[in-house]
């Protein structure tokens, strides 16, 4: 579904990714994981279309999407959920995702893709009158992977649902994206929070300076002897 | 942000007692009081109060949208009345040599507005692909001082270009419609005047309704809050900044085409208007959309007040001398945010 082929990176003078290769099949809940530095986001953003490879593909189901702007990649069914969330803080939680569905036409799908929304997310609709920027991290964060879902992507890029949350926060983001995962939605997430990660996701890639180091799936990297040392503290 | 979480702690009295709301609630009664005493007062205000809240509107949008401080907007202002008086120029003639047609004659300022707002549409838009398009496509780096260079030098161009083409001279109208004032609060108004009032009012409704309720003027505010989170959600920034120039252009040529009655057309005409639009924008907060409209009807009745009681060549001076005041105490404007006052430093 997503192949990155050699992707390098970077930011003008400052190159992050040394070429990475990595896939996402159809249905996989796959995590990407790191020490601070090694170019996750960097990642994320280079398959959003906020940052042009200098080098490599980054291809989606057949097509190109290295090159393309941003407004593209989302239309053509790759999500994306930053770090920073991009909220907009002076739009209620429901315009912040009827703006999300902004590329869809349909109004009834619009109404059933939020009601899901709202199912995956109680507490979103006890506040969908309030102001974005009203509302607490936790419940921004599932603001911003609403706003993320509204135009049903078939892929969700996720970038570190748990910084910055209490410890019950981040629980309910990553039981979200579990529920996410078990309704079809494909999700490539980038995590600090190493071992939760591992205990949920599929699949596994360890980034370190640029390059992917190891790959596995869950199980796999959390017997790995480099996993546990550098990341498990073991 | 600590204040903005709070908001809904905050008591629903003392919300209302800052400082922006006291201002705005001492222009209301004064406002108020000033209809009892003199209702021309209130009548001069509203009219010319709607005006400067097109011109003001669209600079406010435009700089919200796009962080673009627009010093040739008052060009467009020019380009209106400039496009109005060429349109009305046939029909004016035609209705010499048929005094008696009169849907010519009801019609007559229409034809000439709506040229205008499609001519300004269109030249904003260009403005924006030619000129800002290519900036941002070579860098966005010192955007604000940028563009504030390239808005002023193209300013210069229009003027000089107006004056090269068709001259220095005034070329103004006495009235759309000669007929006689009708009479409003016991005000005589001259139905032009009461025209103006009306469009003024018809376009900020649709303007705020578009704004609000639309997909596309919630893209646009999507993106004066958030370029990254706009362009996450799917949309094209360059067709939403086409449009936000094409629109914020379109309001300044409307209003300069529906006071060609005031403002005969001439080269140098945008300038009063532009300053205008700034003393608004500045004094409700830069990017603030509602807030210059409400602002922009602060400014008219501090110009009315100052035409009535001090005289009528210190139009300008009075609404600087509060809005230094009012920015003294809230430098970011009455509706702006985030910026400290001299006094709580």
């Amino acid at each position: 579904m997503l192949q990155l082929t050699g992707v390098e990176a970077g930011y003008e003078l400052l190159q992050v990714l040394w070429g990475v290769d990595l896939h996402v099949d159809e249905g996989e809940f796959v995590a990407l994981l790191g020490p601070n530095g090694a170019g996750k986001t960097t990642t994320l953003r280079t398959i959003a279309g906020f940052l042009p490879p200098i080098r490599g593909s980054v291809m989606f189901r057949g097509a190109h999407l290295d090159g393309v702007s941003p407004h593209r990649v989302s239309t053509t069914g790759v999500g994306y959920v930053s770090e920073s969330l991009n909220l907009f803080p002076a739009m209620s939680v429901y315009e912040n995702l009827l703006v999300g569905a902004y590329a869809v036409k349909d109004k009834a799908r619009i109404s059933s893709t939020m009601d899901l929304v709202f199912e995956l997310f109680p507490r979103l609709l006890e506040r969908r009158d309030q102001l974005a920027g009203t509302l607490s991290g936790g419940e921004r964060k599932m603001v911003a992977i609403g706003r993320g879902l509204m135009p049903s992507p078939s892929l969700l890029l996720v970038d570190e649902p748990s910084l910055g949350l209490a410890p019950m926060a981040t629980l309910t983001t990553f039981e979200a994206l579990k529920a996410l995962h078990a309704r079809g939605v494909t999700i490539l997430l980038v995590e600090q929070n190493v071992n939760t990660t591992l205990h949920l996701v599929d699949r596994a890639y360890v980034l370190e300076q640029g390059q992917v180091v190891l790959e596995g799936t869950g199980q796999e990297l959390l017997g790995n002897s480099h996993v546990q040392e550098a990341y498990l503290g073991i | 942000m600590t204040t903005a979480t709070n908001l809904r702690a905050v008591p629903f009295a003392r919300r209302f007692m800052s400082f922006t709301w006291v201002v705005i609630g001492i222009f209301v009664v004064a406002m108020i009081a000033s209809a009892f005493l003199k209702p021309s007062i209130l009548v001069d205000t509203l009219i010319t109060g709607g005006m400067w809240a097109l011109m003001a509107g669209g600079l406010a949008l435009v700089f919200g949208v796009m962080n673009l401080p627009n010093f040739a907007h008052g060009e467009f202002f020019m380009i209106g009345s400039l496009v109005a008086i060429t349109v009305l120029r046939p029909i004016q003639a035609a209705l010499r040599a048929d005094p008696e047609n009169t849907a010519l004659k009801v019609l007559g300022p229409f034809p000439g507005m709506i040229v205008a707002v499609a001519v300004g549409f269109v030249a904003g838009v260009l403005l924006e692909v030619v000129l800002f398009r290519a900036l941002r496509r070579r860098s966005s780096e010192q955007w604000m001082m940028n563009t504030f260079l390239l808005t002023a030098g193209v300013s210069v161009i229009l003027i000089n270009g107006n004056r090269l083409l068709f001259g220095n001279d005034f070329q103004g109208i006495r009235a759309y419609w000669d007929v006689p004032p009708i009479e409003i609060l016991g005000v005589g108004v001259s139905v032009d005047r009461g025209m103006v009032f009306v469009i003024a009012m018809i376009t900020i409704a649709v303007f705020a309704v578009f704004l609000q309720r639309t997909r596309t003027g919630r893209a646009m505010r999507a993106v004066a809050q958030d370029e990254t989170g706009a362009q996450m959600a799917g949309i094209d920034l360059n067709r939403v900044f086409m449009l936000t120039m094409g629109l914020s252009c379109a309001l300044a040529a409307l209003a300069g085409a529906a006071l060609l009655f005031m403002y005969p057309s001439y080269p140098n005409v945008g300038i009063q208007p532009l300053y205008l639009a700034w003393f608004v924008v500045i004094l409700a907060g830069l990017g603030n959309v509602q807030g210059a409209i409400i602002g922009a009807f602060i400014v008219s009745f501090l110009q009315t007040l100052t035409v009535y009681y001090i005289g009528i060549g210190w139009v300008d001076v009075l609404p600087t001398v509060v809005i230094i005041l009012i920015l003294l105490f809230k430098p970011s404007g009455l509706f702006g945010s985030e910026v400290k006052g001299v006094w709580e430093q």
